[in-house]
């Protein structure tokens, strides 16, 4: 058996769940089945939220250690299901270990869906999404129309290459001042805090709040910390962009106030 | 209630596209999302918003469990996008935007609800998580080697 490929597989695919947000316990217990097929004395990982390292020992061979760093993280359910599917093929001997390296590279690249499929999904989450917390058919349609202009944002931001917190604060400026030029002018009868609420849901980390809480309850501490503040982070920079927003629109508007 | 359920699976099948999720696997998820959402507008009219997450939680971790037996996929597929309307992503950015205002106690009030919430819903995943757990088979059977 070819342990260093068996070394690449087990952490490539690993790295490509962690990337696509799969939680620790998902990652460690894939690449651990991976790697056991070596039948070595000694195969673990171990994953943080940041980067894997995994080890083979045995006496027959040198002992293997592969240490990745996994920088940029969002969530891509379809690459988390691909790695899956094949991993399990993998173990049950339908794939031989190049086979699975060889389908764990495509996996790597797949996309679904296309770039504007995306950006009209957005504007469908933020309008749906007024309605789910009790807005008026108003309400949705002013979000949908908020939430077009923060895809609009979204898509030229990507073009400039900022960080992401830059990008996130940008997002909520964006949202809360679209918000109130919405209400000031057109749509005078919505209510603003469900707006608002409404669309901030596409980038506010909800999902990695939880995703926070389940590592630390599975004992994954270190992961559950740095997820959390992750979340705390992101909160802050859309907390802080429509914070933004409210102050420069006061100071434009002469301290109209729309919220209450 | 009708049309804030059917915002929820409406939502939550637009989400499932933002994350990339397998098309054949959207509507599933929206439907979750909606039956999740209505146990929580459900439970929310008599109890707290921390019953109501933790009860819609319980549904949706229950049905994502039975989804992902019989499609093969993993749980978090179904999971992640059908939590999304229980999550308490409006409440940690109020909690945020509060501190800013410089109102603290409101914001104390948000962030212990945010925290509070996320608990409930990480608590019934984490129940249905072991329950499912128990007297799973090993899918992939270590195979040591005993001569050590």
């Amino acid at each position: 058996m070819d342990y260093k490929m068996l070394m690449e597989t087990a952490v490539s695919a690993g790295e490509i769940m962690l990337s696509s947000g799969a939680e620790i316990y998902r990652v460690e217990d894939t690449m651990n089945y991976i790697l056991r097929t070596a039948q070595v004395r000694t195969a673990d990982a171990y994953v943080l939220s940041t980067g894997i390292i995994a080890t083979l020992e045995d006496p027959r061979i040198d002992t293997i250690t592969v240490v990745r760093r996994v920088g940029r993280r969002s969530t891509n359910l379809n690459r988390i299901c691909q790695v899956n599917d094949i991993s399990r093929k993998y173990c049950a001997g339908y794939l031989s270990l190049e086979e699975a390296n060889g389908e764990l590279k495509k996996a790597e690249r797949t996309l679904i869906y296309r770039d504007f499929a995306k950006k009209l999904s957005i504007v469908g989450v933020t309008g749906f999404f007024a309605l789910l917390l009790g807005g008026s058919i108003l309400d949705g349609i002013t979000a949908a129309v908020a939430g077009a202009v923060l895809a609009l944002a979204m898509w030229l931001l990507e073009n400039v290459s900022l960080n992401d917190f830059c990008n996130n604060a940008i997002g909520g400026f964006v949202i809360a001042y679209t918000s109130f030029a919405l209400k000031q002018w057109i749509f005078p009868g919505c209510n603003l805090d469900l707006v608002i609420i409404g669309t901030i849901m596409p980038i506010v980390p909800g999902v990695t709040f939880t995703t926070a809480i389940r590592d630390t309850l599975n004992g994954d501490y270190s992961s559950g910390v740095a997820r959390m503040v992750e979340a705390a982070v992101v909160a802050l920079a859309v907390a802080a962009g429509v914070g933004t927003a409210m102050v420069v629109w006061k100071s434009i508007m002469g301290g109209s106030m729309l919220w209450s | 209630m009708v049309i804030r359920v059917i915002g929820a699976f409406l939502a939550v099948v637009c989400f499932s596209i933002l994350l990339e999720m397998p098309l054949r696997q959207v509507l599933y998820a929206g439907f979750v999302g909606g039956i999740g959402w209505m146990m929580y507008l459900l439970v929310g009219v008599r109890g707290s918003d921390v019953a109501a997450a933790f009860v819609s939680s319980l549904v949706i971790a229950l049905l994502c469990h039975i989804l992902a037996r019989i499609f093969k996929m993993p749980v978090t597929v179904y999971f992640v996008a059908g939590i999304l309307p229980s999550v308490p992503g409006a409440s940690i950015y109020r909690a945020v935007l509060y501190l800013i205002q410089g109102k603290t106690g409101l914001s104390n009030y948000y962030m212990v609800q945010t925290l509070q919430i996320a608990g409930a819903i990480a608590m019934a995943i984490f129940i249905m998580d072991s329950l499912f757990r128990v007297g799973k088979k090993e899918r992939c059977p270590l195979r040591r080697q005993t001569e050590e």
